[in-house]
């Protein structure tokens, strides 16, 4: 997120494309609904369901899921014909702008209509709306993300926001919600199998940085490995960790996974659900730390399951972090309960029974406060380092001292700091940096050029231009010494950079000098180092529409992806709509958390959401004589079926289905209510809706796609 | 002496529930038995409103008028409260009651009613001040730690605002102002097109 909550109050106007804020951010909605009345902001959703959020928008676009970037490349466009881009800032801060330009150009207002359904009209109008109230606040969630080219759409929205110059501005940005308080945390600290904390990668030099945080052996950590390779190589993601186990498609690891644990996870969240389930009969040990017992606790039916009950939020304390980039410390309001033990005991134990406890804790003495001391000195990636403990500690006894609506605090001991001094925060006496790129501040006082990181000159190869890659001359943040783009600093402590030096005198230089320690450079329309260099539109891998198959077509299969055969070009068959019409998607509903274990556990919210449901448009469903509340069928093409109660609501389109993926406890009509530990069964027991989900995954990142599958329905 | 009231800002509504979970779980309300519930119109269609709606605490209250045991009361500022002790559990209350709020448990055997419980603006009831008895038959008394009911407390967009009735329709005043004619008046989107 590039802005921050609070910021979306200066908006001009607002897009949410793949993202039901009042339902999965309700909290939010408050600034949403600030800059919609106030600023009196047109509030534009586009989303295949009329959701709540849509009932609080001023233009609601229905979209064909899976067809977001076709839309967003259409708006570029439109936006492009008519001059309405903001011409000075892509010749200064913007890279590869006609190459974009040349691809977006066949994303007519006509085409979009016939990949997205949009009317060409609605295109026109949208973009103008767009022109004409800025800056706009762009929204995007998993409706963004969760498709076969899920890191495509998020870059549309991305190049949308630097043609119409509003990146690095007050009310601008891009805006991806996270769903609770530490989501953004755990992202920070990559917990993800292709990259070390803080965004580091996994090459040598990584590896290195991180044993001089830690202070461990370099060769010692190599010695962990089965061989040096498996350091360097990606491994298997959330998505698709069954495969390693199940190998129903073939994968590139030395020994299939054979022990799992599942800590703070709801299984049901993982897509083919019935596939999953394989997995953990064939496993030789699961291990389960979770307040509540998820999914995976009733599902698996092997013996060798241990459930560890772990301590709630409120028993435990330890900085967070927000959606905005904001860290902030939870205190612990009670001692763990019912025999559960906070996470970092959990932690400790299975650490000292590994026997590697010296190591592990070399740096920490006192819990928590020294990991975020230790988290912080590696993390200087993400600016990470200037958060110490006792900083947050005095902004969370000195809340009322904050502004609402600059999130700056106006005199008292935290004067001048922004609200949960927002990554990156390069210094302990840093303010923070509550909006990226933002070259009006100084570097010093929260502002950000946009980062060096891909070299200082590129050759296009479809274009054959080379460009330089820094901004232009003229443009940096005030008191810059060098008034212009400039490479990242390196060099100053001899063979680091200022990723690198731990004595952050690299970081303090650059600083110094008003400069940012990561350079001044051009945000990219072209990444040459992916797939598709400009994002363009590929018909998800199942689609509805097998005319588009041929002209939009996915890519080529990967045979070793995240160390597993994911197929793309052999799994779109044309064919398949023919016996599964129905396109699937899936989201939140408001009362209900993520996998649902906790929510489903609490009695009133299961009162008020009791039910699994498929949502069917009242047409579709007097077309195959479902009334409303009979039991039907969903069946998806990789075998999965779950049976849920039919809910007739216009909220879908008479083409799709929509799924809540919050409930667990049942599996493909059958009850594991008597699966679950005693005294513990959920109060709310449903069908996962994940059970129908279907194939298909990113092309870079190998999230799952679940909102653009096939289905087909039967009465029950 | 000022009077108190609720007040919902439909353009502000969500349907997120987020009062009656609070008004549930800090009133350890029985599950069934709701004080307040989030009504929606329109589902899921252009034009979808909801509103959250308990005892709106009225000013000439029809439910007082038809109680035969005179169980219930309103205070000097407006709250309507029940005594459960009084209370016979005929049901008068709930056919009278234009926003259906009276509540009764429906555990007793024969069908049988148990004693109308309601939304009691976080005020308690007629007996002890913060004593257990209070706390099991009504709930929390915010009202007399000189806090604001839990439901309004809780909402994340200021929707349902509950207080001085001068100052939250002051509150509403404003904002409808600075709404202005342009933030969604009927028949602007067809009539002018954002133009």
């Amino acid at each position: 997120m590039t802005n921050s909550l609070n910021d979306i109050r200066h908006a001009k106007s607002m897009i949410f494309i793949g993202s039901n804020a009042a339902e999965a951010h309700p909290v939010a909605m408050q600034h949403i609904l600030h800059a919609r009345e106030v600023n009196n902001a047109p509030l534009i959703v586009v989303d295949p369901r009329f959701t709540k959020l849509a009932a609080k928008a001023t233009d609601y676009v229905r979209i064909r899921p899976g067809t977001d970037a076709a839309f967003m490349m259409g708006l570029i466009n439109v936006i492009i014909e008519n001059g309405w881009q903001d011409k000075e800032f892509i010749r200064t801060r913007v890279a590869g702008f006609p190459e974009m330009a040349a691809v977006a150009k066949q994303y007519t207002p006509g085409a979009v209509e016939e990949i997205t359904g949009i009317p060409a009209a609605e295109t026109v109008r949208i973009a103008k709306l767009l022109a004409d109230n800025r800056p706009t606040s762009l929204t995007w969630c998993m409706g963004g993300t969760q498709h076969h080219i899920g890191s495509s759409i998020t870059r549309t929205f991305c190049i949308l926001q630097l043609v119409l110059g509003n990146m690095g501005k007050s009310g601008g940005g891009t805006n991806i919600f996270r769903g609770h308080d530490n989501v953004q945390g755990a992202t920070d600290m990559c917990v993800l199998s292709h990259s070390l904390p803080a965004y580091y990668g996994l090459k040598d030099g990584s590896w290195k940085h991180w044993c001089r945080v830690w202070d461990v052996d370099y060769e010692w950590i190599k010695s962990r490995f089965k061989a040096k390779k498996w350091m360097n190589s990606k491994g298997f993601t959330l998505s698709r960790w069954y495969e390693g186990v199940i190998q129903e498609d073939k994968i590139e690891q030395y020994t299939p996974i054979k022990a799992l644990i599942q800590w703070g996870c709801g299984a049901n969240s993982n897509s083919m659900f019935h596939k999953v389930r394989k997995a953990y009969d064939k496993l030789d040990l699961i291990v389960l730390i979770d307040p509540f017992p998820t999914m995976l606790a009733a599902a698996a039916d092997k013996d060798n399951i241990y459930l560890l009950p772990s301590a709630s939020q409120y028993e435990t304390s330890g900085s967070v972090t927000s959606t905005s980039r904001q860290i902030q410390w939870r205190d612990k309001v009670v001692d763990p309960v019912h025999g559960s033990r906070d996470d970092y005991q959990i932690m400790e134990e299975l650490v000292k029974r590994f026997g590697f406890a010296d190591k592990f804790y070399k740096n920490i003495k006192k819990t928590p406060e020294d990991i975020t001391l230790e988290l912080g000195r590696g993390s200087l990636t993400i600016g990470y380092n200037g958060q110490t403990p006792e900083r947050i500690k005095r902004q969370m006894a000195n809340w009322h001292t904050f502004d609402i609506d600059t999130l700056q605090a106006r005199g008292g001991p935290c004067d001048g700091e922004y609200f949960g001094l927002p990554w990156p925060c390069w210094t302990t006496e840093h303010p923070g940096t509550p909006i990226l790129y933002d070259i009006s501040k100084p570097v010093a006082k929260g502002g950000l050029p946009f980062r060096n990181r891909f070299g200082l000159e590129h050759t296009y190869s479809m274009s054959g231009r080379t460009e330089n890659q820094l901004a232009a001359k003229g443009v940096a943040n005030p008191g810059s010494q060098v008034m212009g783009g400039y490479p990242e600093f390196k060099d100053v402590v001899p063979g680091t950079n200022w990723k690198t030096d731990l004595s952050q005198k690299t970081i303090k230089v650059a600083l110094s000098r008003g400069m940012a320690p990561f350079g001044n450079a051009r945000a990219r329309c072209v990444v040459w180092n992916f797939p598709d260099q400009v994002p363009i539109h590929r018909e998800p891998l199942h689609s509805p529409r097998p005319d588009l198959i041929k002209k939009y077509p996915t890519y080529e299969d990967q045979p070793n992806q995240y160390r597993v055969f994911t197929r793309f070009k052999s799994e779109q068959n044309p064919e398949l709509v023919k016996n599964y019409p129905y396109v699937l998607t899936t989201g939140r509903m408001v009362e209900h958390m993520g996998a649902g274990a906790e929510t489903r556990s609490n009695k009133y919210l299961a009162e008020l959401k009791p039910d699994m449901y498929a949502e069917i448009n009242p047409r579709l469903a007097n077309d195959l004589g479902i009334r409303d509340g009979e039991m039907v069928w969903i069946e998806s093409p990789e075998g999965g079926r779950i049976k849920v109660r039919a809910k007739l609501t216009e909220r879908v389109d008479n083409k799709t289905i929509f799924l809540p993926f919050h409930f667990a406890g049942f599996f493909m009509g059958t009850s594991l209510r008597e699966n679950y530990p005693e005294g513990l069964v959920p109060y709310a027991l449903g069908e996962p809706g994940n059970i129908v989900t279907n194939y298909g995954y990113d092309i870079i990142t190998q999230i799952q796609a679940t909102k653009d599958g096939l289905c087909r329905v039967n009465k029950a | 002496m000022a009077r108190v009231k609720f007040l919902c800002d439909v353009e502000r509504c969500i349907d997120c529930n987020g009062c009656v979970v609070a008004c549930k779980e800090g009133n350890q309300v029985p599950v069934g038995i709701n004080r307040r519930r989030v009504v929606t119109i329109n589902e899921g269609r252009p034009g979808e409103k909801s509103i959250s709606v308990a005892c709106m605490h009225c000013a000439d209250a029809p439910c007082i008028a038809v109680c035969p045991v005179d169980a219930i009361y309103q205070r000097d500022d407006g709250i309507v409260l029940v005594n459960k002790k009084i209370c016979i559990g005929c049901g008068y209350c709930f056919m009278a009651c234009p926003f259906g709020a009276p509540q009764f448990p429906g555990d007793r055997v024969f069908g049988a009613r148990g004693a109308m419980d309601k939304c009691t603006f976080c005020a308690g009831g007629p007996v002890k001040t913060f004593s257990e008895e209070e706390r099991r038959l009504y709930g929390q008394n915010r009202i007399a730690e000189g806090k604001v009911p839990l439901c309004a407390a809780m909402c994340a967009t200021k929707a349902l605002m509950a207080g001085d009735a001068d100052i939250i329709a002051d509150i509403y005043r404003k904002r409808v102002f600075r709404r202005g004619s342009g933030a969604g008046a009927w028949g602007w989107d067809r009539a002018y097109r954002g133009k």
